[in-house]
């Protein structure tokens, strides 16, 4: 076994004085010097003092991306069982495993902020936090599980690649992980699409109703567009990307790989234009989306509810397992 | 893979049959798996468990391309596993039960991983494609067994409703654990050729001690006695139906097409 003392740490030992902010000053300059390590591109870690708007901003946006991944196995592990071959079957499994795993690590992150993993499924079920808008809606037929794969993970990689740099040390970290991951279920995502798109008509119209029904929710995954200048998590370097620059950025890179497949975008506006250099769309439907991430989804019910059945049904192995053992094991 | 060695008509047939009954069992305990991916009791063992029912899968596909070799007339891995009626899946009774509580999966895991080990035990050298396989799964399945161990010692241990739930998990399924190590039609002709060391007679006695060996110290003794009331591989009742329904579902919606 390898000696843990022979290895480097991963994070250099605490130089004193390198990470001021971690002295015992007064509020406000503890503040200046955590802003302008922030601003300068630098890393905060868990043990790191911050100031309470960033523990809160960093934990509610690192929840909620850990409550769309737990989520969002729901739409997916429904067509684990229907997987149409041995080989789709073992790479739908991997796959939805995946993302429990970005759920774990994520609430993990999370965890170290201060909530307990508990109190944030306590808050997911109770509709008090999100999760994602794509997640809300139904999984119709075996085409949705090639989209959703390659098209609503192309679009949340888009925004997750530009959380790789986070300013919170363990989410950058975890990101670089998960985007790993992410890219190789967009690979099995393309490989279903094009497996139907090359295969029998009914196939084909498969592909082509399910981006007509995902279209809508894909463009408003990233959000309205929003004042640079008022978005405290850009600020805060928490991210990097304006949700219209994330939109652009799908577009250019996604458009012409649906086009080249035969299937059709569902939106008559969508033109890039050379002019200003920016993909013009026809305007997304805000109101869908907050209704949607409220709750009020076409699944959002369903979902939370088939998720506190099955808590309340496995707390006995909770219970069991993570209070003291009643007799030696 | 081309099988190295010519056998006389009934040693290929009892080795078809072994191989479909051994890749029916571990496509069917993969599936029933499978269906806690996402909504395990913990995120930590989520992730565990839809690795152990990767495992399963991959040594299905595995005994499906051997069988698919074997029989050379064009039917693939997936033809096998997939497009076949209900009645002919060769599974074992244990597994022939819906994926039930937490309780009754780690017990059908618990009989089936142990029962299995046994019967990996006793494939011999007969057939070097399948013996060098099953070393190669016997590498994996320790380690199913292990991780299943160490739930059965924490339900058993775990108290009040834990305990209770796994001792009735244990004992619905007790009577039909032994179906996994049935004698199958050709045992002979398959011991004859070195296929099988030993008659699954003498794999099932080596299994009940492994079994009162982890769960005596637990205080849970179970009655493994072998009854044949049912058929140990036919006879599939109304939870392979669904689960059947459920898994050809896709694949029937345009049959002969490539997905």
């Amino acid at each position: 076994m390898t000696d843990p003392l022979a290895l480097d740490p991963i994070l250099a030992p605490t130089d004193p004085g390198a990470r001021p902010w971690n002295d015992d000053l007064p509020h406000d300059e503890r503040f200046e010097l955590f802003e302008s390590h922030v601003l300068a591109g630098g890393k905060i870690e868990p043990n790191d003092w911050m100031p309470d708007e960033y523990r809160t901003a960093v934990l509610r946006f690192v929840e909620m991306h850990a409550n769309s991944e737990l989520m969002g196995v729901l739409p997916e592990r429904e067509w684990i069982m229907r997987a149409p071959t041995l080989r789709r079957k073992l790479a739908l499994t991997a796959k939805v495993q995946d993302e429990v795993g970005h759920a774990q690590l994520l609430y993990r992150v999370a965890e170290d902020l201060g909530k307990p993993r508990e109190a944030m499924f306590d808050d997911l079920l109770a509709g008090k936090t999100k999760f994602h808008n794509v997640f809300h809606y139904p999984t119709k037929t075996w085409a949705d599980i090639g989209i959703i794969a390659w098209l609503v993970d192309a679009a949340a990689i888009v925004a997750q690649q530009a959380l790789r740099d986070s300013s919170y040390g363990p989410y950058a970290r975890t990101m670089q992980k998960i985007c790993w991951e992410e890219s190789v279920h967009i690979m099995h995502g393309r490989d279903v699409v094009v497996t139907l798109m090359t295969g029998t008509d009914t196939q084909r119209a498969m592909v082509q109703e399910a981006l007509d029904r995902w279209w809508g929710p894909l463009m408003q995954m990233h959000g309205p567009r929003s004042d640079r200048t008022k978005d405290r998590d850009l600020h805060w370097r928490i991210k990097a990307k304006t949700s219209e620059e994330l939109r652009q950025e799908f577009l250019t890179i996604y458009v012409p790989r649906i086009l080249e497949l035969g299937l059709v975008i569902p939106d008559r506006e969508l033109a890039f234009d050379e002019a200003t250099g920016e993909w013009r769309y026809a305007d997304p439907d805000w109101a869908e989306l907050r209704t949607v991430v409220t709750n009020h989804g076409p699944m959002s019910e369903e979902r939370l509810e088939f998720r506190r059945l099955n808590r309340a049904a496995t707390a006995w192995v909770r219970d069991a397992i993570l209070s003291e053992p009643r007799s030696a094991a | 893979m081309t099988p190295a060695v010519t056998f006389e008509p009934r040693v290929s047939a009892a080795l078809a049959d072994f191989l479909l009954s051994m890749a029916d069992d571990e496509f069917v305990i993969g599936f029933s798996d499978s269906e806690w991916t996402g909504i395990a009791p913990i995120l930590e063992e989520d992730v565990a468990m839809s690795s152990l029912a990767q495992d399963e899968l991959g040594h299905a596909r595995a005994l499906y391309e051997l069988l698919a070799d074997l029989r050379a007339d064009g039917h693939d891995a997936d033809a096998l596993a997939y497009d076949r009626e209900p009645e002919a899946y060769r599974h074992a009774r244990l597994l022939d039960h819906g994926r039930g509580d937490w309780a009754t999966t780690i017990a059908r895991r618990f009989l089936y991983d142990t029962a299995d080990a046994a019967r990996l035990a006793s494939v011999g050298e007969g057939w070097p494609p399948l013996a060098d396989l099953v070393a190669k799964i016997r590498r994996e399945e320790r380690y199913h067994v292990m991780h299943v161990t160490l739930w059965a010692e924490r339900l058993a241990n775990g108290g009040g409703e834990a305990r209770s739930r796994f001792l009735d998990a244990l004992e619905a399924l007790a009577p039909d654990a032994g179906s996994v190590l049935a004698s199958p039609d050709g045992e002979s002709a398959l011991i004859g050729a070195g296929i099988l060391t030993r008659p699954m007679a003498d794999a099932a006695s080596a299994w009940r001690a492994d079994v009162a060996a982890i769960l005596g110290p637990l205080g849970i003794t179970l009655n493994l006695a072998n009854t044949e009331a049912r058929p140990a591989r036919a006879e599939h009742g109304e939870a392979f139906r669904w689960l059947w329904g459920e898994f050809t579902s896709v694949r029937r919606s345009e049959p002969g097409a490539t997905w």
